[in-house]
């Protein structure tokens, strides 16, 4: 009889029971088996949200260089202490412990001071989560303090700062202390025991190695957080580094080439989020290089020789466009804005005014350079012939006005060349009248001088303007009367242009076409063959063309306005220009140069603009703007002796 | 029965009663129980290195005369040498202080030294160090950089009455800011765990990425002022190769350090004249 045989007594409950019995355990099963088998991918990912954490950190930037592979902007080392606040567990659990019995022991002395009448019981319960944070910032305050006593800084956390990063970047490392200077790095890799949680850690800010050559063109980065669409949408937690972006310049053109490529980790982490266990990582990789068409050595004889003066200077490539040196002033030093821009520096910028990419982001009248294009309008239009002269007495008459020229008493009979050696505004002013508005708008559109030159640098101004009759009566409120025409003949009243147009404007010339395409990007040798301006010939007769730069020549001749800009050896073809200007609230000068070398084979055309900053300022295109562009030349024969014509020395 | 499993669990009950008791003693007992433990093993450390002096005196005694005469004569070329480098580095040091006084900079750090007998070496995989035969006597401080004539040696860590313990630079526990020669950037120089047979290496990190080095031109690692503790150019070792680190943008690589470093007899600490001025010390 086996032991089973006692129930057989058939008692119909026990037969109830098993059905029970029977029907739990099938659910048991059944829901076992439906989480196992086929909501087990739902719960797979529950628990890796739950217990997954990803880290991102962006890439370093690629590096900048000039033509000849000169570092121009480059990634230095940019230290700070941290500590992961994981490896603070321990104290700051003792820390809390014993601020927790401090705290009970100073209230309950005070609940026993309380008089019977007036005691709470809230009054013996100490306020937990916020002695937390207290604890937390004591122990993390004295590494910091340990940190101070090292470098001789004084620098502190505060709770805020504490709290923000627990919940929102616990899984970073907290900075105790950013930019260490290098001595403060070196004294704390010395001082710091090995074992202690104070980590140095080693990020990337930019570095300019030439300070503020080119600063405006090459730009700046800031420091921001990734784009989300670039963090993976798969419902893991995701901590991310501040990663940069170009602000201005062609750190901001370039920025998709010049940014890394973002490394990432997957981290197992316990259920109060602290790291446990690295589960996959990803390292991530510098960006792209992008090399430019700067010369360096170009580019600091243009800094050096527009010196503190307020103004642009520009040199380009003739035959590619591409730009050989390209500064504006005032400037400043792009490692002051490195690894941010600290309040005083930007506040100082700005109050010199130096923000302002004077080469494009600012319009001037071209003064008498732009006579170089009243004389092309003309003898395309057939008004101005070689046989053309005026008789300039410094004066002109036109109705009750009355036009001087710069000559007081006169240039006397002028043609052609003798006008633009001299920079006579009689002949032009009566040049400009025969030929009108119409042409003289129409030849300066012909050259581009109406719209942006699409250079690889943002901001470039919106405000140029070639005025015609319509324009006019649209922007002013008046009719085109021909003291408009006489004035725009020798580049004053409502023109405004670049000075990155007028090297355009130069480079086309002597490259006999309208339009010029600038660039900054270094072209290929193949590329440099196939460069395609998108303009036309300039469409002047060979003999034409002959009279014009014989003119330009005689500029830099020794009876011409730019004669200070004469080099033994190399013929310069060149205009200067003095205009007037409404800047800073008050009248003042602006002196320019525009000119190309060597005239038997143009290689370089360069345009310079200096702005006068006080009416007391006596600016002349020839004395002022002229040894800018001389210096840029001397400094082109060096590097280029071939290109100019010279020699090679050996 | 009973008794005699009682008797057998006795040793792990002894050894959780003195784990517990250690637990629970405060930090500045167990301090002060290492520093006696020390102060009670060094005066043993000490008599034996005499012991060896003496051993090696009369090892000496045994030369020939020939031999001695040799080594006289070898000892005053080495001697001439020296006097030699004295007046030049005599020399040197008058014309920086005269470039000092004229670009009215503040003088570099200055140092005396202490030549100390090696008494004891410590090395294995996870820490290595050594015990000089100098310690409070001599005023030797914590902190203070050793070196010897291939270069740096280490850094005191502990300093007894009559000796001081030295972490070597080949430890993974010592780390000092170094630069490249020639290069002023500093980087990172880290001892690592020692396999016994090879030669000592340690490691460098954050090293810019376009220094280069190669088996044929090996870099030389050098200390730095930076970091307060050395004189700037002593050798730490020779770096044959980098290779990106985990940032992407700096490189680390191996150290071979000087194998001397293993055998050292005699080694010199130097001593900061004046404490270091944060403000105003050049760096």
């Amino acid at each position: 009889m086996s032991g089973y045989d006692i129930h057989r007594g058939e008692n119909p409950r026990i037969i109830f029971f098993f059905w029970i019995a029977m029907a739990t355990t099938a659910t048991l099963v059944l829901g076992l088996g439906w989480r196992q088998l086929i909501a087990a991918q739902k719960y797979e990912e529950i628990e890796k949200r739950q217990t997954e954490r990803r880290v991102l950190k962006p890439g370093a930037r690629g590096d900048i260089y000039d033509r000849k592979g000169n570092l121009l902007v480059g990634n230095r080392a940019h230290y700070s202490a941290v500590v992961y606040l994981d490896d603070l567990r321990r104290e700051f659990r003792e820390e809390y412990s014993k601020i927790i019995r401090a705290e009970r022991a100073a209230l309950k002395e005070a609940y026993q001071l309380t008089p019977l009448k007036e005691r709470e019981d809230s009054q013996l319960t100490p306020d937990y989560n916020e002695l937390q944070w207290v604890a937390r910032q004591n122990v993390i305050q004295r590494y910091i303090d340990q940190i101070n006593l090292i470098t001789g800084r004084d620098d502190a956390v505060s709770t805020r700062t504490i709290i923000r990063h627990f919940n929102e970047q616990l899984l970073l490392p907290l900075p105790l202390v950013s930019d260490l200077k290098p001595d403060e790095y070196a004294r704390l890799i010395e001082q710091v025991p090995v074992q202690s949680p104070i980590q140095i850690h080693t990020d990337t800010a930019r570095y300019y190695p030439y300070g503020v050559a080119a600063a405006h063109t090459l730009g700046y980065v800031q420091k921001v957080n990734p784009d989300p669409d670039t963090i993976p949408n798969d419902g893991i937690k995701t901590y991310t580094f501040k990663s940069k972006i170009g602000k201005t310049g062609l750190e901001r053109s370039f920025n998709d080439l010049l940014s890394g490529e973002i490394g990432a980790e997957i981290w197992r982490v316990d259920p109060l989020g602290f790291q446990d266990s690295l589960l996959d990582g990803k390292t991530p990789r510098q960006g792209e290089n992008l090399i430019t068409s700067i010369d360096i050595d170009l580019q600091m004889a243009a800094e050096t020789a527009l010196g503190e003066r307020t103004g642009a200077a520009i040199a380009l490539d003739v035959r590619t466009g591409e730009v050989l040196a390209i500064a504006s002033h005032p400037s400043y030093d792009l490692n002051d804005l490195s690894p941010f821009i600290p309040r005083k520096t930007f506040g100082e910028i700005n109050e010199r005014g130096a923000w302002l990419n004077r080469t494009l982001q600012l319009s001037y009248p071209p003064g008498s350079t732009f006579k170089l294009l009243t004389s092309i309008a003309g003898m395309r239009h057939g008004t101005l012939t070689l046989q053309t002269e005026h008789d300039c007495q410094g004066v002109f008459r036109l109705g009750n006005r009355i036009f001087h020229c710069h000559a007081r008493y006169g240039h006397g009979v002028v043609d052609e060349a003798a006008a633009i050696e001299s920079s006579c505004n009689i002949f032009y002013y009566a040049e400009g009248l025969r030929m009108g508005i119409d042409v003289l708008s129409a030849e300066a559109k012909r050259f581009g001088l109406a719209e942006r030159t699409g250079i690889e640098v943002p901001y470039e101004t919106k405000r140029l303007v070639v005025p015609t009759k319509d324009w006019k009566r649209e922007r002013v409120g008046s009719g085109w009367v021909p003291g408009d025409t006489v004035n725009t003949a020798i580049g004053q009243g409502f023109l405004l242009v670049t000075p990155l147009q007028m090297a355009t404007f130069i480079a086309s010339i002597a490259r006999d076409e309208t339009r010029t395409q600038p660039t900054l990007r270094a072209l290929s040798y193949v590329e440099a063959q196939q460069v395609n301006h998108g303009g036309e010939p300039v469409g002047l007769t060979r003999k034409q063309r002959a009279e014009l730069w014989e003119g330009m020549e005689r500029v830099v001749g020794d009876g011409g306005t730019g004669r200070l800009v004469q080099i033994d050896g190399l013929r310069i073809a060149g205009k200067t220009g003095t205009a007037d200007f409404r800047a800073h609230g008050k009248e003042v000068n602006l002196a320019w140069f525009v000119g190309f070398a060597p005239v038997e084979n143009p290689q370089i055309a360069v345009a310079v603009m200096v702005e006068g900053t006080s009416s007391l300022d006596s600016y002349h295109g020839g004395s002022t703007a002229g040894p800018v562009a001389k210096d840029i030349f001397l400094e082109f024969i060096e590097h280029y002796p071939e290109r100019a014509g010279f020699q090679i020395a050996r | 029965m009973a008794k005699l499993r009682l008797d057998r669990i006795k040793p792990l009950v002894a050894l959780g009663a003195f784990l517990l008791a250690w637990w629970t003693i405060p930090t500045t007992v167990k301090s002060f129980l290492k520093a006696s433990f020390s102060e009670f093993q060094a005066p043993a450390w000490v008599a034996t290195s005499y012991l060896d002096d003496l051993e090696n005196f009369w090892a000496r005694r045994s030369h020939s005369k020939v031999e001695l005469i040799e080594a006289g004569r070898e000892v005053a070329r080495a001697k001439s040498l020296y006097q030699f480098n004295s007046q030049r580095n005599e020399t040197l040091e008058n014309e920086i202080q005269r470039l000092e006084a004229i670009l009215n900079l503040p003088s570099r750090r200055e140092f005396r030294y202490e030549v100390a007998r090696v008494v004891r070496r410590d090395l294995n995989a996870w820490w290595q160090q050594i015990v000089i035969r100098k310690g409070k006597d001599f005023d030797i401080p914590v902190g203070a950089a050793v070196v010897f004539s291939g270069g740096v040696v280490g850094r005191v860590v502990e300093v007894g009455a009559f000796t001081s313990r030295i972490e070597l630079v080949t430890s993974p526990n010592f780390r000092m800011a170094a630069n490249f020669e020639g290069d002023e950037r500093p980087v990172v120089y880290q001892g690592l765990p020692q396999s016994g047979f090879g030669d000592p290496l340690g490691a460098v990190r954050d090293a810019p990425k376009d220094v280069i080095a190669s088996t044929q031109i090996p870099l030389k690692l050098v200390s730095t002022r930076l970091g307060g503790t050395f004189p700037p150019g002593l050798m730490i070792g020779r770096v044959s190769w980098l290779e990106p680190g985990n940032t992407g943008i700096f490189q680390a690589g191996e150290v071979e350090l000087d194998t001397r470093l293993l055998s050292l007899h005699e080694v010199a600490v130097l001593i900061p004249l004046y404490p270091i001025d944060l403000q105003d010390d050049v760096p």
